[in-house]
């Protein structure tokens, strides 16, 4: 399609704001709109819902106790990692879970008793970042395979949270180091 | 029409409407980018339009007429240098976010999947150009503070 070159500038109403278009203001308002609860229990079935939600809040408190791993055998990571396990933390809770807020420097020996593959730390600080992009990486794409199947208001927020995981990763390995 | 369609219909007009303003915006933040940053732009205003075309599709296979573009836009801020160059960058990712969150609620199936997809972009790179990321990307009700509110201009 034809795109008008930018320089030609017009006055008075054709005249738009970048940022805050009918659209924009449109945007802020209809985020508090759709109320989540009533749409999940007409659009679709409650307990598939239920267990997508479920299964999101795992998932993210999964990726809580990697970056927990990492935390506890490299403590100089925190300013780095800190940030994004707290953001984790929020996904966790967006989803319905309550997470032990314990801090990112955290004892590692809160649960020694789960010999869960997360467990084991890379033995480089390197591999242990990149080992936690590859983990956000793998939950961002299985999200959005998710949320195709799910009613719109869930969908949002999962899409919302696999974009934070996917910058998430970009950050672990190519960010500011 | 159904009412889905309507709906989806919207807010594919709004994604296109933000990635016209985006279009816009990167050809400002290319004029003003440090050179070392320059094809990064680049890169992202040639995204964003072609994310444009594939949104002009969309409204055309539900049988709407795209919105077009305006012939200029007001900047939410001067933009004199490479630093708000970069902030302006980052601004307009935010905005997609949030126009694509929305298109993912109201959209199913594979536009519900294709405007993940940007939600997505739009993030990483916002993270790219800010150097930290948000929790929630384009969910405006769940951010810390509240952008500000730019006026029209004209």
């Amino acid at each position: 399609m034809p795109y008008p070159p930018p320089p030609r500038t017009p006055s008075g109403p054709r005249r738009r704001s970048l940022l805050a278009s009918a659209a924009g203001a449109a945007l802020l308002v209809g985020c508090s709109s759709g109320g989540g609860s009533t749409e999940e229990g007409s659009a679709g079935s409650p307990s598939v819902v239920e267990r997508a939600r479920a299964r999101a809040a795992r998932d993210s408190q999964g990726l809580i106790e990697r970056y927990d791993a990492v935390l506890a055998a490299y403590p100089t990571l925190a300013e780095r990692v800190g940030p994004l396990r707290a953001e984790a933390v929020r996904h966790a809770e967006a989803f319905g879970e309550t997470v032990a807020t314990a801090s990112p420097t955290a004892s590692p020996t809160a649960s020694p008793a789960s010999p869960s593959p997360s467990a084991t730390v890379p033995g480089t600080e390197r591999d242990a970042l990149a080992g936690l992009a590859a983990a956000e990486r793998a939950l961002a794409d299985r999200r959005a395979k998710t949320l195709l199947d799910v009613p719109g208001e869930l969908a949002r927020l999962l899409a919302s949270v696999a974009a934070a995981g996917a910058a998430h990763a970009f950050l672990l390995t190519e960010g500011v180091s | 029409m159904s009412d889905e369609n309507e709906e989806a219909l919207e807010a594919l007009q709004k994604a296109l409407a933000a990635e016209h303003a985006a279009v816009y915006g990167y050809g400002v933040v290319g004029g003003r980018i440090r050179e070392g940053r320059r094809a990064e732009a680049k890169a992202a205003y040639d995204a964003h339009r072609a994310r444009r075309d594939t949104l002009v599709r969309q409204v055309k296979d539900l049988g709407g007429t795209p919105v077009a573009a305006s012939a200029a836009y007001a900047l939410p801020f001067p933009v004199p240098d490479s630093a708000a160059a970069v902030r302006l960058a980052a601004e307009l990712e935010d905005r997609i976010a949030g126009v694509y969150s929305d298109l993912v609620r109201a959209a199913e199936g594979g536009r519900r999947g294709t405007a993940a997809e940007a939600l997505r972009e739009a993030a990483v790179r916002a993270v790219r150009w800010r150097g930290e990321s948000v929790a929630f990307p384009g969910l405006a009700e769940r951010a810390a503070t509240a952008s500000p509110t730019m006026s029209p201009t004209g």
